[in-house]
């Protein structure tokens, strides 16, 4: 063949000017951020400044909570714990509720996604089920469980497997008529056509199940926390709620935030990892 | 040869949401050779690719089967690969490890070290070698199809199934794509089957192109031979005398698909009127001197005369497109070489025959054969001459034209040939080009010769081109040249209005035929939508003397063309029975045990004379005769085949009993 070869070249290739240059646009793209976040905090200062507002101003937030920002890793036993120990406990639940959920939500999505019937049978309760909210399911697995720890635990997977089995399902039927075709002029066996053909074409959908769960499990986990108590962000909001010290509030809403967007992102960060670049979208 | 691959009889109906059917194939009837490479046209949403997938085994079809060598297709199978239009190549994977997959699945039985070299080999063999590790997202469209190609070559498949395999690509690209896969499929004798838009790829590809009509219902509309020989260079297959005609021949039956789609949208009613069933008529011609009677009935109002009072003249591009039109219905009627209603009811060129009906003979005689201006001035005066310079370098194939195989041009041209002791198929070739196309493939060198009407030869005299050899009136004066054309079902459906149009007809042949009117049709023919070419070229002959373009004088040749006088008109039983002799000889249809039947259904002497009474001109029908041609071998139209038999240049003859009524079972 006489035609020239153009190959793209690699992307990670390291040019030290090229990534200055990277490094100055991405400071110039945290200008207009950091400009809203300061007219944010302006207004809100303004609007709390008379000695009678219900909430604290901004300056009197951090001013209240200097100890607990400088000092996240204190632990004076019981739930007298830094805010780094009350958001590790939190995320522990979900580490495990997650993995239970993504484990079981894949494996029964590709399942469902395989088979018609299966499909049939099982599609319209999943729809049902996605709907009902996070905390509907925790009175019904405080009397299963008859324990707090696992039932957070329980109400995270059952909260964080809807998307993940849909997506994943939908990943299945959506995998593209060619591959399939390929697949089936070739005549390939089953586990080959699992590992070459169905599963690497379903993993983009999973991810985006796997993206939407845990945004549901973090929010799933503050709102269970705060009912069942013990060591956790959520209990340490409402616990705050109770003894009128709003400040700690807001610095906790901050950082579950934080950690929310902190847990998208490393599942982004994983998917690009596992998908080829035409996967990506 | 025998059948490699069988599609028989194959439908494909698709249930509808709403509760209906739509049948998106209706009874395709294909074998493809071992070997061959049979590339499937038609427009968007034919079906081709439908076909394609059952071919696969991908989809099933509704009725009907696909049978490769001897076993029914039922499931897709590596020994049928596809080549899908977008590649279809995992893009997670490697270019090898794609090839690989399909290797290592398909060819079990091997070590992995034999696996390993094939799928290098034909890594090679696309000339990917530098981008084996990429995976597809790196790669271009038409690296990504050369790896598909690879792929589906890999696992050496009996069939190999293109579906549009280089639509989505660029010219240079597609160019060097296309002779890549040419030469794999020639070193490797693949038999392919192509799916594509693309006329001019359809035509450097492939040995057959299987032109598909439209769907609902779509079915085989033609099958067109593509006589290039292999292997084949892109420049020489475009020089090829014959490749503007076929692309011609393939454009024309797409658009007339076109056509026909928006001409589905508001159908055609038929306008009663008049007294008559149908007034309103698309007539078809082709531009030439002898079309006369058609032109002159419509300048000189005699369609109006007789009650046609919406008739339409369409000018076709090639006679093939007269024999469609008629067949299909798009025309009602039109002017056609002498043999062709003969030959449809025949079914030539292995088509499903169609009863015909020729009631009325609108010419004779009006045909020269010229030839290339080099042979004259190198010796070729007589066909003698010709006979001696073909013998003298026989490395040397002559090539020469006729415009449609059942038109008198390409029987007297092999007649004269043959008397000479030519053998038109084995010393010569003789190719069918449509008339208009005639100087210009002779300028370009592509043909040698030809036989055609006027103003063709006298175009070629006028340009230095070429020197007149024969005039037909030498050969067989007062032939049989151009008839009316009707099927046998519109006849019966309009009986009325067909004999409203012989007579309209008959009239404008008796008044052609007057010379104080030449003057004035030979003005009218000359105009930009009848013929479009030079007065002085359509005098040639019609009304001039006629120059041969040899250096001599140019001579007044009595009856030059001829339209009335001398019983012209009448359809000649015995001249059919002869024509039917000739496209026997030469291959072109079986010769029917059953001639006289089919003779004297063609040519329907009852509605001629009826409408000859009619208009009051009575004895102008002839008596059964025998023929004798410039050769004086005689023949008598009692014993065809006695005749047939007693040639000695001729094809195996085929004898075989026409149905003309086939039984509905």
């Amino acid at each position: 063949m006489t035609a020239p070869l153009d190959i793209r070249p690699s992307r990670s290739r390291l040019n030290l000017h090229r990534l200055g240059e990277q490094f100055l646009s991405w400071l110039k793209g945290l200008i207009p951020p950091a400009i809203a976040i300061l007219v944010f905090l302006v207004i809100w200062q303004l609007f709390t400044m008379s000695p009678d507002a219900n909430l604290p101003s901004p300056i009197r937030t951090v001013s209240e909570t200097w100890e607990l920002i400088v000092n996240p890793f204190f632990n004076y036993g019981g739930t007298d714990k830094g805010l780094f120990w009350q958001i590790l406990t939190s995320l522990q639940r979900v580490a495990l509720g997650f993995s239970l959920a993504a484990i079981v939500g894949v494996a029964l999505g590709i399942l469902v996604g395989t088979s018609r019937v299966m499909y049939q049978a099982l599609d319209p309760i999943f729809q049902v089920l996605r709907t009902v909210p996070p905390l509907a399911w925790l009175p019904i697995s405080l009397a299963a469980f008859q324990q707090a720890n696992p039932s957070a635990i329980f109400v995270i997977f059952i909260t964080a497997i809807w998307p993940i089995i849909i997506n994943t399902t939908e990943g299945v039927r959506q995998i593209p008529q060619d591959y399939n075709n390929v697949a089936r002029v070739l005549q390939l066996s089953k586990p080959k056509y699992f590992f070459k053909v169905l599963f690497p074409a379903t993993v983009p959908y999973i991810f985006t199940g796997l993206r939407i769960g845990i945004g549901l499990s973090w929010l799933a986990i503050v709102a269970a926390e705060m009912l069942i108590g013990g060591v956790g962000i959520g209990f340490f909001i409402w616990d705050a709620w109770n003894s009128s010290r709003i400040s700690d509030i807001i610095i906790a809403i901050v950082y579950v935030g934080l950690v929310g967007l902190l847990l998208d992102r490393l599942i982004v960060f994983a998917s690009n990892l596992v998908l080829s670049e035409e996967q990506q979208s | 040869m025998a059948v490699f691959v069988e599609v028989d009889h194959v439908d494909r109906v698709f249930p509808l949401a709403g509760g209906g059917e739509y049948i998106a194939l209706k009874n395709i009837d294909l074998q493809i050779h071992k070997g061959e490479f049979v590339s499937l046209v038609g427009h968007s949403g034919c079906g081709k690719s439908t076909l394609l997938n059952i071919m696969a085994g991908l989809d099933q079809p509704s009725a009907g089967g696909i049978v490769l060598e001897g076993r029914q297709v039922t499931e897709p199978g590596p020994d049928r690969m596809v080549v899908f239009q977008n590649y279809s190549l995992l893009p997670w994977l490697t270019v090898r490890q794609n090839i690989a997959l399909a290797v290592d699945e398909v060819m079990q039985k091997h070590p992995k070290a034999v696996r390993d070299r094939i799928v290098e080999h034909h890594i090679d063999l696309v000339g990917l070698k530098r981008a084996a590790d990429k995976r597809p997202g790196q790669l271009s469209g038409g690296m990504k199809q050369r790896v598909a190609i690879a792929r589906a070559l890999a696992i050496r498949p009996k069939l190999l199934l293109l579906d549009e395999p280089f639509g989505a690509l660029d010219a240079l690209t597609r160019g060097g794509l296309q002779e890549r896969l040419m030469q794999i499929c020639q070193e490797h004798e693949v038999t392919c089957v192509m799916v594509t838009h693309d006329v001019d790829e359809a035509l450097l590809l492939s040995d057959r192109i299987v032109l598909m009509t439209n769907g609902p219902e779509a079915h085989i509309g033609q099958i067109v031979d593509v006589p290039f020989s292999r292997p084949r260079e892109r420049m020489e297959v475009v020089k090829h005398p014959n490749y503007y005609s076929l692309r011609n021949e393939i454009v024309y039956f797409l658009n007339q698909q076109k056509r026909a789609k928006l001409h589905k949208a508001k159908p055609v009613v038929a306008v009663a009127a008049n007294g008559l069933e149908k007034v309103n008529l698309e007539l078809g011609f082709i531009p030439l001197v002898d079309c006369a009677p058609l032109i002159v009935a419509k300048e000189k109002g005699l369609f109006d005369a007789y009650g046609l009072s919406q008739v339409t003249l369409n000018r076709e591009p090639s006679w093939n497109a007269i024999a469609d039109g008629v067949t299909s219905g798009r025309l009602d009627a039109a002017i056609m070489v002498a043999g062709m209603p003969l030959g449809i009811t025949l079914g030539y060129g292995n088509q499903r025959p169609q009863p015909m009906v020729s009631a009325l003979t609108l010419s004779r005689n009006g045909n020269a054969i010229t030839f290339n201006r080099r042979l004259y001035d190198a010796g070729v005066r007589s066909l003698a001459d010709f006979k001696a310079a073909i013998d003298r370098r026989p490395d040397q194939v002559h090539t020469l034209a006729a415009v449609h195989p059942t038109s008198m041009h390409n029987l007297l041209l092999r007649y004269w040939l043959a008397s000479g002791g030519i053998d038109p198929d084995r010393d010569v070739s003789v190719t069918v080009i449509p008339p208009a196309q005639m100087v210009s493939n002779l300028k370009a060198g592509t043909i040698d010769g030809y036989c055609v009407g006027e103003p063709w030869n006298a175009r070629a005299v006028q340009e230095g081109l070429g020197v007149v050899m024969a005039i037909d009136n030498e050969i067989w004066p007062g032939h049989i040249e151009k008839v009316l054309g009707v099927t046998e079902a519109w006849a019966n459906q309009y009986p009325k209005t067909h004999i409203a149009l012989v007579k309209a007809l008959l009239e404008a042949c008796e008044y052609c035929d007057d010379r104080r009117n030449r003057e004035e049709i030979a003005e009218i023919l000359a105009r930009p939508e009848y013929i479009g070419a030079d007065e002085v070229l359509i005098r040639q002959g019609f009304l001039d003397p006629y120059d041969r373009g040899d250096g001599r004088e140019p001579t007044q040749v009595l009856n030059y063309v001829q339209f009335f006088t001398g019983k012209a008109n009448y359809p000649d039983v015995t001249e059919a029975v002869w024509m039917m002799t000739q496209m026997a000889r030469w291959g072109i249809t079986p010769f029917p045990r059953n001639w006289l039947e089919v003779a004297e259904r063609v040519k329907r002497a009852d509605i001629f004379g009826r409408a000859a009474r009619e208009l009051g001109l009575l004895d102008i029908g002839r008596d059964r005769h025998s023929i004798q041609l410039f050769d004086g071998i005689p023949f008598d139209p009692d014993h065809p085949l006695e005749y047939l038999n007693s040639l000695s240049i001729k094809r195996d003859l085929r004898v075989e009993e026409i149905v003309l009524d086939p039984l509905n079972v």
